[in-house]
């Protein structure tokens, strides 16, 4: 099946949604610009969680450790080191990644279940460390359960733009996974991974890479919320309901594709910024049964089911 | 120097020696069938070779070099690959994709390139028909094929066969051993085929080796072997008793 | 020296409680695969109910345990054959996501009924405790100490020597054999998921005569639950006290001579490395795949 996503057709209309979004600001203000920036944040970090667990189909449950470890970089280097936001936002990128190559190698060798308890042993074990370390060593580092306090920084325009763009590199890359050589090797890796192995593929380095990728923007984004609300916690910040958040996103969406992540997360971010503030718990039991429908009747995730429904109206 | 040659090679599962002590040489351009009943470590045997797990005692030597160790991806770089007793297609990819990976990740081939090539070996085991199909749609024969044509794509020296035929028709296996031979002579592959169905694996192979217990007890021609009293005892008494 | 032994005699009792909470999850995860990321909530249910037939009718804990155990046996029971069957032969991900739907939707029913208050049972043996040459032994937590070791005893008796045991243990080995065999499978499945509630529940009964409880301590109750289970070993049910008396133990350790709080990362810590080297569990008899 050939799919022409480079038809002229989607490549206005592309052009079309990228123009508007860009031009948006100058109409749109306040609240509905820094919603707008938000669902580009869940769509972006949804799309981190689809690369190693919607391609390869190893389930990560640590991936708010590489948010958490973005923020706290951009919030060390903005604080201590007085370095500007963009500089600090590459370096939170870089660390995140390069921790995630140390981390990975061993771990990714779990399968299951395994790989997920040990992701997330490793988140918590990064939000502890960071929580007690500044009593332990008697240092004035992580600022403890206090957290760090960043620089006011600019309005929600600024936001929204670093935010589409890293949601828009993130969606890219992906979409060159899809398609590339590299995608097959993940793939492979999620339908069947002795088999991948023996016909060749580098199994642990296409896996490692995937989740390095990963870690690179998740740290971004992690660095950009941190700015963002400028006031973190380790609490806040490597939560793990963040992950879970992606996962659910994900699903709701459909796993391994690249729609499923726009629609996974535009669909529960506006969902929830209606009900979280007013019904805090109503939402969390809505998400809840929400999840149970979506596991029992449309696995598929929304981008799934449907795709399913088109296709058999055009059989019949 | 043999072409693959394995050392006193054991591997063991806890306490349970599913190896023990084999030694045997492969030489270039040879068939070589393995027998053995069930649990004899005939599988294992072809792990530890293509690394799936390492030797715990032994060497495998790859013309002359030490390959013992390496991982599965490495060996198959080198030029050896496996199809597996239970076949594992990638479900969800279609046939045309399955052998792609063979090509990409076997041989280094790009994208274009690979899909070029999977074609010929599609066509090469009569597959041609289903190249859009998802390989998880095709028949359990078909897979068959599907395996010895991703093993192919990787464009190796040696395949391993580990009951490539297991669950076919008498006519179908005809049609893989011709398959078979043909990889063999046309494409200089060597091979090492393990087969329950004695015919098949007697027809085709020079030579073959017996494990019972993890032990090598025989080897010769297809007549010595079938003769040797050992092997008549583990092997066909197993069926025969 | 006395600190030590005091730490070390406070580590054990620890280590029970979490082995009393974590072998229903083992057993849930040995029989079916499944993460049961609701596990937690298990806990609280068990606490709250005894919880509130102490204080609406003043039913003592330790009387209001079968009762506990009746009920969870019951939740358990129809979680599994409504929802979670539903999912059990789906790819592990969503088997973990449909417990993760069910600890949403029970946690917060649960905040919505009862709010976040934290709350305690103060009874006529709170308190009260055994003093051996100085070191203290709260009676409420050797009580819970012994009960995990009778339920793990117990549990293993029902696996080796009942019929329903014995048929819980053929699905759990090849549940396609057990098929063919006339098991019904799903009510297996049902059986099972029970039996580990009703465990666990028991379990959050006896919690709540000594610890804080409230409609949101199911997670950290989980995570310790994953943490014990991967050092016995997942699935091998023995292995829960193994797992359980060497987290409680070494947090007890880390809390006196390092500091509380690094503790919990020392528990990750340990998990971590666990998983890396010896995923089977230090008895090495936990299921790897
Ligand atoms: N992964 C494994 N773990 C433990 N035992 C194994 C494993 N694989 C195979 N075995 C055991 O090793 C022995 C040899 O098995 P195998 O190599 O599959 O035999 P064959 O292929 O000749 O039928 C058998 O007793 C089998 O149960
Ligand atoms: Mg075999």
């Amino acid at each position: 099946m050939e799919k022409k996503i480079f038809s002229k057709r989607n490549i206005t209309l592309f052009f079309l949604i990228l123009a508007i979004i860009l031009i948006l600001p100058l109409f749109v203000h306040g609240y509905l610009l820094r919603m707008l920036a938000l669902i580009f944040m869940w769509i972006g970090l949804t799309a981190c969680w689809n690369i190693i667990a919607g391609y390869t189909g190893y389930i990560d449950f640590g991936s708010v450790g590489y948010f958490g470890i973005g923020s706290y970089v951009t919030a060390i280097l903005m604080t201590k080191a007085k370095m500007a936001f963009l500089p600090s936002l590459v370096f939170s990128g870089i660390i995140s990644a390069s921790f995630a190559i140390p981390i990975g190698i061993p771990t990714l060798r779990l399968r299951g279940a395994y790989f997920g308890i040990a992701t997330l042993a490793f988140a918590e074990a990064m939000k502890q460390v960071v929580l007690e370390l500044d009593r332990v060593a008697h240092i004035n580092f992580f600022g403890g359960s206090h957290g760090i306090t960043l620089p006011i920084g600019p309005g929600n325009e600024f936001f929204y733009y670093v935010m589409f763009t890293l949601m828009f590199m993130v969606m890219a890359v992906t979409l060159w996974i899809e398609r590339s050589r590299f995608g097959y090797s993940l793939k492979a890796i999620h339908e069947a991974e002795n088999t991948a192995e023996l016909v060749g593929v580098n199994t642990l380095f296409a896996k490692t890479t995937a989740y390095t990728i990963s870690a690179f923007f998740l740290g971004m984004f992690g660095a950009t919320e941190a700015y963002w609300v400028t006031y973190i916690t380790p609490n806040d910040v490597f939560n793990i309901h963040v992950t879970i958040q992606m996962v659910i996103m994900t699903l709701l969406g459909g796993m391994g594709t690249v729609m499923g992540p726009i629609v996974g997360g535009s669909f529960l971010t506006i969902i929830s910024e209606i009900l979280w503030a007013r019904f805090i718990y109503t939402y969390m039991i809505l998400l809840g049964i929400i999840i149970l429908i979506v596991i029992i009747f449309m696995p598929k995730g929304i981008v799934g089911t449907i795709r399913g429904l088109v296709i058999k109206k055009k059989v019949t | 120097m043999a072409f693959l040659e394995a050392k006193k090679v054991s591997k063991f599962f806890g306490a349970l020696a599913a190896v023990s002590e084999i030694d045997f040489t492969l030489e270039k351009g040879e068939i070589l069938g393995m027998i053995g009943p069930n649990g004899s470590g005939k599988t294992t045997l072809f792990n530890v070779i293509v690394g799936v797990y390492p030797p715990d005692r032994g060497k495998i030597l790859f013309s002359g070099k030490d390959i013992s160790g390496k991982k599965p991806h490495k060996i198959c770089h080198l030029g050896i690959t496996k199809t597996s007793q239970i076949v594992q297609p990638f479900t969800s990819m279609t046939v045309l994709e399955n052998v792609m990976i063979g090509g990409m990740f076997g041989k280094g081939l790009t994208l274009s390139k690979a899909k070029e090539k999977a074609k010929e070996f599609i066509d090469f085991v009569g597959l041609s028909k289903y190249l859009d199909e998802p390989s998880g749609k095709i028949t359990v024969a078909s897979r068959r094929r599907l395996e010895l044509a991703r093993a192919l794509a990787t464009e190796p020296e040696i395949i391993l066969l580990d009951e490539n035929m297991a669950g076919l028709t008498p006519w179908e296996i005809d049609e893989v051993l011709e398959l078979l031979r043909k990889v063999n002579k046309d494409m200089g592959i060597t091979l090492f085929v393990v087969e329950h169905v004695m015919r098949a694996v007697m027809g085709i192979s020079e030579r073959i080796i017996v494990l019972n217990y993890g032990e090598k007890i025989a080897e010769g021609s297809p007549e010595e072997v079938a003769k040797d009293p050992a092997v008549i005892e583990a092997y066909l008494g197993e069926k025969y008793a | 020296m006395l600190l030590l032994l005091q730490t070390v005699v406070n580590g054990v009792l620890l280590g029970g409680i979490y082995a009393a909470y974590s072998a229903g999850f083992s057993l849930i995860f040995g029989v079916m695969g499944i993460i049961n990321i609701a596990h937690g909530e298990l806990v609280m249910l068990g606490a709250f109910s005894t919880y509130w037939m102490f204080t609406l009718f003043k039913i003592d804990p330790f009387i209001s345990l079968p009762i506990s155990l009746v009920l969870l046996f019951g939740i358990g029971y129809l979680l599994q054959k409504f929802i979670f069957n539903r999912v059990v032969e789906a790819p592990s991900i969503m088997s973990y996501i449909a417990t993760f739907g069910v600890h949403l939707i029970i946690a917060n029913l649960a905040l919505l009924l009862w709010t976040a208050d934290f709350r305690s049972i103060t009874t006529s043996y709170s308190g009260i405790h055994l003093n051996l040459g100085g070191v203290i032994i709260p009676y409420a937590r050797l009580v819970t100490f012994f009960l995990a070791f009778v339920v793990i005893i117990g549990l293993y008796i029902f696996l080796y020597k009942t019929d329903t045991g014995r048929a819980i243990q053929a699905t759990a080995q090849d549940k396609e054999v057990a098929r063919l065999m006339g098991v019904n499978v799903y009510r297996i499945y049902a059986i099972t998921f029970a039996i580990g509630a009703a465990i666990t529940g028991i379990a959050g009964s006896l919690i709540s005569t000594y610890f804080i409880i409230y409609p949101q301590m199911g997670l950290p109750y989980t995570i310790i639950a994953f943490c014990v289970v991967v050092l016995g070993g997942m699935g091998y049910i023995p292995g829960a006290l193994w797992g359980g008396l060497i987290l409680g133990v070494v947090e007890s350790l880390t809390a006196t001579y390092l500091s509380a709080g690094l503790s919990v990362a020392i528990t990750f810590i340990l998990l971590f490395f666990m998983l890396i080297f010896r995923p089977a569990g230090i008895v090495g008899k936990g299921i790897i795949e």
